[in-house]
Formats: structure tokens, sequence, C-alpha cells
């Protein structure tokens, strides 16, 4: 194995890792504020689960850039291939936009849905309000992901 | 005619406010009504948490059961045993919540008896004619040798019971020396005396106790058996609740008349498409006087949406956000074609989206639902067909289940892009990108022109110009110059869109300040303009990013999940793992994009598209008509 296959793997583990820490916290974060709401009237579980998974899908975005690096340079499913450091690094750098975006809008997302826990148990008829202000979070995580793909799909070698 | 009117759901009520005319006080029968409509609902609540609800198939469908006009006379007539059974079933309830404090009163009574057991004669005694006694518990530990030498023999102690930090004693002297030997007690010991002594001993005080106790479980156990045999009463209670629910509503409505000695009027809105009918109906049951016209501009008219078919069922999506105004067009029909386009894109797997459309389909024809959950149903359905297409498009059915099969256990080399009718984004993401930025400005451009219909419309043509002309010039002449940096585009067109651009943002400095008269504040206004017309669309734009990449993501993850299940070589495990992450894995799969593909669909409507001509602030319309929770008229005459 290449000092580059390493550095790309390290990519791919912070993408994993920091995006599905952000969508941890976040997810927690929700489920505490829901749980309290939960307790008093249990007929609005389902609302309060569509908030709380609103902050899990940086989780997703990190583990889908982390098999697809894996899968770019054969770690998965495939040859491992010879890589220099220098596209390592490539890679390691490509995996950053969704890792460290992952993990701020991951707690940034479960703040907000877990304020909008607030709507559901005061207005539930307002509650698409709610989702929809936390998803406004998620746009920046989407942009990450993307910049993530893109530079992992066109990297050369 | 209150009555048939609330039957037939369609006129919203006003309030008349006419000195001339008076008024009829129905707060007290209302207040009444809600207080019998809380009684069976309580009675029900208590009933569910004793005789829990089966939960059957039909009630997912959260439907009210439906009853037919003269059963509900007939059962109305039984209304007075209902109310009875309701109030019976109150009854028990608090009996036995007053039965549970009882018992936990005797419990916590013969707790603080437990250290006196040995105390055979009642706490309550005194002593006898020259004998002095004191029952009562000291501070520390103490044996009944020490106490003895403490007091040299003046008083004979017997220790009841001891622990570390306290000890229950009875103390013995004769009743010259009782007061020496108290204040010692007192003063020295920290004695205090029993505070609640009774006159039998503690033995047989727990005795009766325990007996009372277990008299109060028979009790309660009778109370919750009665309760048990009301199960049968759970529709009559429903009947009951709606029933009052309805009088009141109706006592509400009689309210907002105005009433002469022989007379009365009313005044409301109705749908225009009802109106004939109801007009003819009216006219043909009671003697009446209808006069039917269109509200004048100054009033403040309640918003009923009514759509074609085709987008009727994201009507609810409007809704959500907010119901239009008088100034508005109602934007349901306006978004309908992109957010079934949008949906499916985001969501573009044709296996979910067969699944989606076998869902909806299968629950609309088994289930009668009320109405909103048939309209989200049919939104849903319309969504997975609209899925299904992009995912044919791109070759993704359940991810590459069909590939990853073909080449595990049939020994074919198939890859993932060979199902695909159009291309498969993975191999070339860019495209695909730059197919999301065109859809999206065509998204743009949809509200764009809305709000050019919409300024037009009211008068307003030199702002439907100066607002829309320009910003669609720029953004159409800046896009092949964009687009450029991502793939080639043809030399003309980027030519054309140089100079279009180039028109355009002249067109917005000049025309984006024309409000103020100063020129210089034109000028600037115009610069600012040009300056949040760049930054909005290019955010805007780039916003539309989220059609490829929630589609990829729901995708590779798809492959993903079936990349887990074929890991291990041995053909058999293979086929057993597969199978099980194969259910497993697109089910949980299936759900998280669902989720994101509804709320980013949502979102792209309502942040990209509303804010460029929709205002809302609607009052939704509330027409006088039969709302209850557990039982609806079947349609009939």
């Amino acid at each position: 194995m290449t000092f580059g296959v390493a550095l790309a793997i390290l990519g791919a583990a912070l993408a994993a890792l920091m995006a599905g820490i952000g969508s941890a916290k976040g997810v927690g974060l929700v489920g505490e504020a829901a749980a309290g709401v939960v307790s008093v009237d249990p007929s609005k579980f389902s609302k309060m689960l569509i908030l709380q998974l609103l902050p899990g899908t940086q989780g997703l975005y990190g583990l889908l850039t982390a098999v697809l690096l894996l899968s770019r340079i054969g770690v998965i499913g495939g040859n491992m291939a010879a890589i220099t450091s220098a596209q390592g690094f490539a890679f390691l750098a490509a995996a950053l936009p969704i890792g460290i975006v992952g993990l701020f809008s991951g707690i940034a997302q479960g703040k907000t849905a877990a304020a909008g826990v607030g709507i559901v148990a005061k207005k539930p008829e307002e509650s698409g309000k709610g989702v929809i202000m936390a998803a406004m979070v998620e746009t920046y995580a989407i942009l990450a992901l993307l910049v993530s793909i893109l530079a992992i799909y066109n990297i050369k070698f | 005619m209150i009555e048939r009117l609330q039957r037939r759901g369609v006129v919203e009520l006003q309030n008349i406010e006419d000195e001339n005319l008076m008024k009829l006080n129905t707060a007290a029968s209302i207040s009444q009504f809600e207080k019998a409509r809380s009684t069976a609902v309580s009675a029900l609540t208590v009933l569910n948490r004793y005789c829990p609800k089966k939960s059957a198939l039909k009630d997912l469908t959260f439907s009210r059961r439906a009853v037919e006009k003269h059963e509900f006379g007939k059962t109305a007539e039984k209304i007075d045993q209902y109310m009875n059974t309701a109030y019976r079933i109150n009854a028990l309830e608090r009996k036995i919540g007053e039965s549970l404090t009882d018992i936990s009163k005797c419990k916590v009574r013969m707790d603080s008896l437990k250290p006196w057991m040995a105390l055979d004669i009642p706490q309550n005694f005194g002593g006898t004619r020259s004998t002095a006694c004191f029952i009562g518990t000291v501070r520390g530990f103490y044996t009944a040798d020490t106490l003895n030498a403490d007091f040299h023999d003046r008083a004979v102690f017997e220790v009841i019971h001891a622990e570390k930090d306290r000890t229950e004693l009875a103390v013995f002297c004769h009743r010259t020396a009782a007061d020496e030997v108290l204040k010692n007690l007192r003063e020295n010991y920290d004695f205090t005396a029993v505070s609640d002594p009774t006159s039998v001993t503690p033995d047989e005080e727990t005795k009766a106790l325990a007996e009372k106790a277990a008299a109060l479980n028979r009790q309660m156990e009778d109370c919750r058996k009665e309760l048990q045999s009301f199960c049968g009463s759970r529709e009559n209670l429903e009947f009951a609740a709606d029933y009052f629910a309805m009088r009141k509503e109706k006592y509400e409505a009689i309210k907002k008349l105005g009433v002469t000695n022989k007379t009365f009027i009313l005044t409301g809105f109705i749908p225009a498409k009802y109106a004939d009918k109801l007009l003819k109906e009216l006219e043909s049951r009671f003697t009446v006087a209808v006069r039917i016209y269109d509200p004048d501009d100054d009033e403040d008219v309640p918003v009923l949406l009514q759509n074609s078919r085709f987008s009727e069922p994201v009507e609810g999506i409007t809704e959500m956000y907010a119901l239009p105004n008088k100034h508005d067009i109602d934007p349901t029909g306006v978004m309908a074609f992109f957010y079934y386009l949008f949906f499916g894109m985001m969501l573009s797997d044709a296996g979910y989206g067969l699944l989606m459309i076998i869902g909806t389909t299968v629950a609309l024809h088994k289930f009668q639902f009320e109405y909103k959950m048939r309209r989200t149903l049919k939104m849903f359905q319309y969504c997975g067909i609209s899925t299904v297409f992009w995912g044919a498009l791109f070759g993704s059915w359940f991810g590459d289940i069909i590939p990853v099969v073909a080449n595990n256990f049939f020994g074919a080399n198939m890859s993932a892009s060979d199902l695909s009718l159009w291309f498969n984004p993975i191999d070339d993401p860019m495209r695909l990108l730059l197919f999301s930025f065109i859809l999206g400005i065509a998204h743009l451009f949809l509200g764009l022109g809305t709000n050019f219909y919409i300024l037009w419309r009211d008068g307003k043509r030199m702002d439907a110009v100066c607002d829309v002309i320009p910003i669609m010039l720029t953004v159409l002449g800046a896009a092949p110059l964009a687009g450029n940096i991502l793939s080639p585009v043809p030399q003309w067109a980027t030519t054309v869109g140089e100079y279009m651009a180039v028109v355009g943002v002249i067109a917005i400095v000049l025309t984006a300040g024309r409000s103020s008269k100063n020129i210089f504040m034109r000028f600037f206004g115009g610069i600012y303009g040009l300056y949040n017309t760049a930054t909005g669309y290019l955010s805007d734009i780039l916003s539309y990013s989220r059609l490829l990449a929630l589609g990829l993501a729901t995708g590779q993850i798809a492959s993903v999940i079936n990349l887990i299940g074929t890991m291990p070589q041995n053909p058999v495990a293979k086929a057993i793992l597969l199978i099980v992450v194969f259910l497993v894995g697109h089910t949980a799969n299936l759900a998280i994009n669902l989720l994101g593909a509804y709320v980013h669909t949502d979102r792209l409507q309502f942040v990209e598209l509303f804010s460029k001509f929709y205002e809302g602030g609607g009052r939704a319309f509330e027409p006088l008509g039969v709302h209850t929770d557990y039982i609806k008229f079947k349609e009939e005459n």
C-alpha cells in the first residue's frame, strides 16, 4: 500500500467520522426535546420522529462520500490503485467539505429541529413549518456533499 | 334551517351586528353542551385506559364512523342513557382515585407503626395512678441499660426499637418525678412523644389497617370490573361526544343570527359553485328570501382552494405554507408540475417509485380515508409515478440490484449503467448538475412569469416589465457563461449570452432604483438592486444542485446496501445475506429518502418559487358544519 492510499482512506474516515458525529449530536438533541413532548402526548410520536430524522442525513452523506471514495480508489470492490502521495492528499482534501460542514450543520440542524419540537407541541397543525426551517440548514450540507463528490470523481490518476 | 346548513357544510356564517336587530343569547346552552361533551370525552379517556382499543388495520385510516341520518335521530333519543353511562364511568374513576389515596394513607400509617410493633400497650397510655408513662422517640442509639444508668434508676426504660440515629422507647417513672424526667429527656435526649397516638396497641392497629386496605382494594377491583363491563359502550360515548359537539356548533351559529319578533336574518360566505344548489334547496323547503352576491372589495373574504385533478393533491403543500390572500393567485396550480418532477428526481429510484405507487393505490382502494388523507396519498401516488420515470431514465431499480444479482448468481457481466434509458448520474455527474440548474432556471422563471402576470393584471404594467424582464435577460445571458465552466458550451451561445447579460445588467441598474426621485439615490438603488439580483439568483440556482445530490445519495446508498449483501464468497450465504440486507436496508433507505425528497421539494417551492410572486396570509374558509371526532354522516339526499 502506498502512502497516497493511506491518505485517501484517512479522507474517507474523516468524512464518515465527522459527519457522523454531527448527525449523532443533532439527532440526540432533537430526541431529548421530543421525548418530553411525547411523554405528555404520545400521539405526536410520528411527527417528532420526522423532526428527529432531519439532522440524520449528514451522517448518511458522510457515509456516501466515504464509500464512493473507497470504491474510487479500489479499496472496496476492486484492486487497490497505486496512487501517489499528491493524489492521496487530493482525496483527503476532497473528503473535507462534507466532513467539516457535516459536523457543524448536523449540530446546527439538530438545534433548529429541537426548537421546531416546540411548534409541534403547541401548534401541531403548523408542524410543517418547523420541518422546513430545519431543512434550510441542510442546504449547506448538500452543497458540501456536492463539492466532495464532484472532486472525488474528477481526481485523475 | 340552521341544522340543514350545518349538514351541508358550505356556508361560513358572519356575526351580525346591527342595533336594530336582537340577538339570541345561547351562551348558557353552549357551555352546557360543552360540559356534556367534555364529560363524554373524559369517560372515553377512562375507557381507553381500562379496555384498550384493539388496533385493527381499519383504525390506521383514522377515519370516522359513517352514520345514516335516520339512524342518528334514533340514537339521539337515547342520549340521556348514554350520558348516564358517562357520569357513572367518571364517578367510578373518581372512586378508584379516592381508594388509591386512602390505601396509600393506610400504608404510610402502617410504615410509621412498624418500629412500635413490639409495644404491647396502646401508644396513648399515660400511666397509672402513681406511675407516669412517656412513649416516644429520642435521637441516637441507646440501650435500656445505659439509659437506666443515666437516670440513676429514677425512671425505668424499655427500648421498643433502636437503630443508628433513633430509639423508640417507653419510659416509666413515679408521678412525682415525672416532670423532672420529662424535662431531662427533652433537653438532653431530644425526646419527642408519639405524634398521633391511638388507643389500641400498634399490633392491633396494623391489623385493622391491613383489613381496611384490603377492603379498599376489593372495592377498587369491583369498580374496575364495572368499568370493564362498559367497554361495549365506547361507540355510544363517542356518539354522545359528537352529538354535543354538533349541538354546540349549532348554537354558536344561532348566536350569530340577527332576529326580530317573527323573523331572523343570517349572512355568510358560500363558494360560488354551491350557491345555486343551496339557493334552490332553501327556497323549496323554507319560507325564505335568499340573495346571493359577490363580496365587496373591502370584505374579509375566507379562502377555499379549488384546483384541477392534477394539482389538487398538492393543495396540502400550499396550505402548509399559507393560504393565498385576496391579491394572490393560488400557487398550487403553478407549482404542481414541478412538485412532482422534483420529487421524482430527488428520490429517483424506479423500485422505490413502484413501491409508492402500489402502496398508495392499495391504500386508496381498500380504505375509506378522510378527504385530506386521501389527497396526501394521491400526491404521493403522482410523485411515485414521477419517481419511476426518473429511476428508469437513470437505470436505478433498488439501486443496482438487477446487475448485482445477474453478476453474482448468473455469471453475467452487467454494469449499472446498462439499464439506464438516459444515463447513469454517477458516470457523468456534471451533466446532471447542469441539467438540474437548467430545470432550476425554468422553475425560477415560472415564478417570475407568474409575478409578471399578477403585476400586469393589476395594471402595474411598468412594474411588470421593469421587475421581471431585466432579471430574465441577466440570468439567461449569464447562464451559458457560467455553464461554460462546467462543460463546453457552443461559441454562439456564450456570445449571445454576453450581450444579453450586459443589456440585462444595464437595465437593472437603470430601473431598480426607480422608486426614488433623487438621481443619485436612483443610481445607488440600481447598483444595490443589481447586487441583490446577482447574489439572490446565484444562490437560488445553486440551491437546485440538491436535485443531483439527493438523487445521487438515494441511488448510491441503495448500491452500498446491495454491495454489503454480496460480501460473502459462498453463494448460499451470499443469497441469504442479500435477502436480509435488501429488505432491511432498502426499507430504511426508502424511509429516509422519502422524507428527504418531500422536505427538499417543499423547500424548493417555498423558498425559491413562492418568494418570486406569492404573499399568502389568507383566512381559511371555515363553514358551519359537522365538526366531529368519531362519527360522520353518510352522503345522502
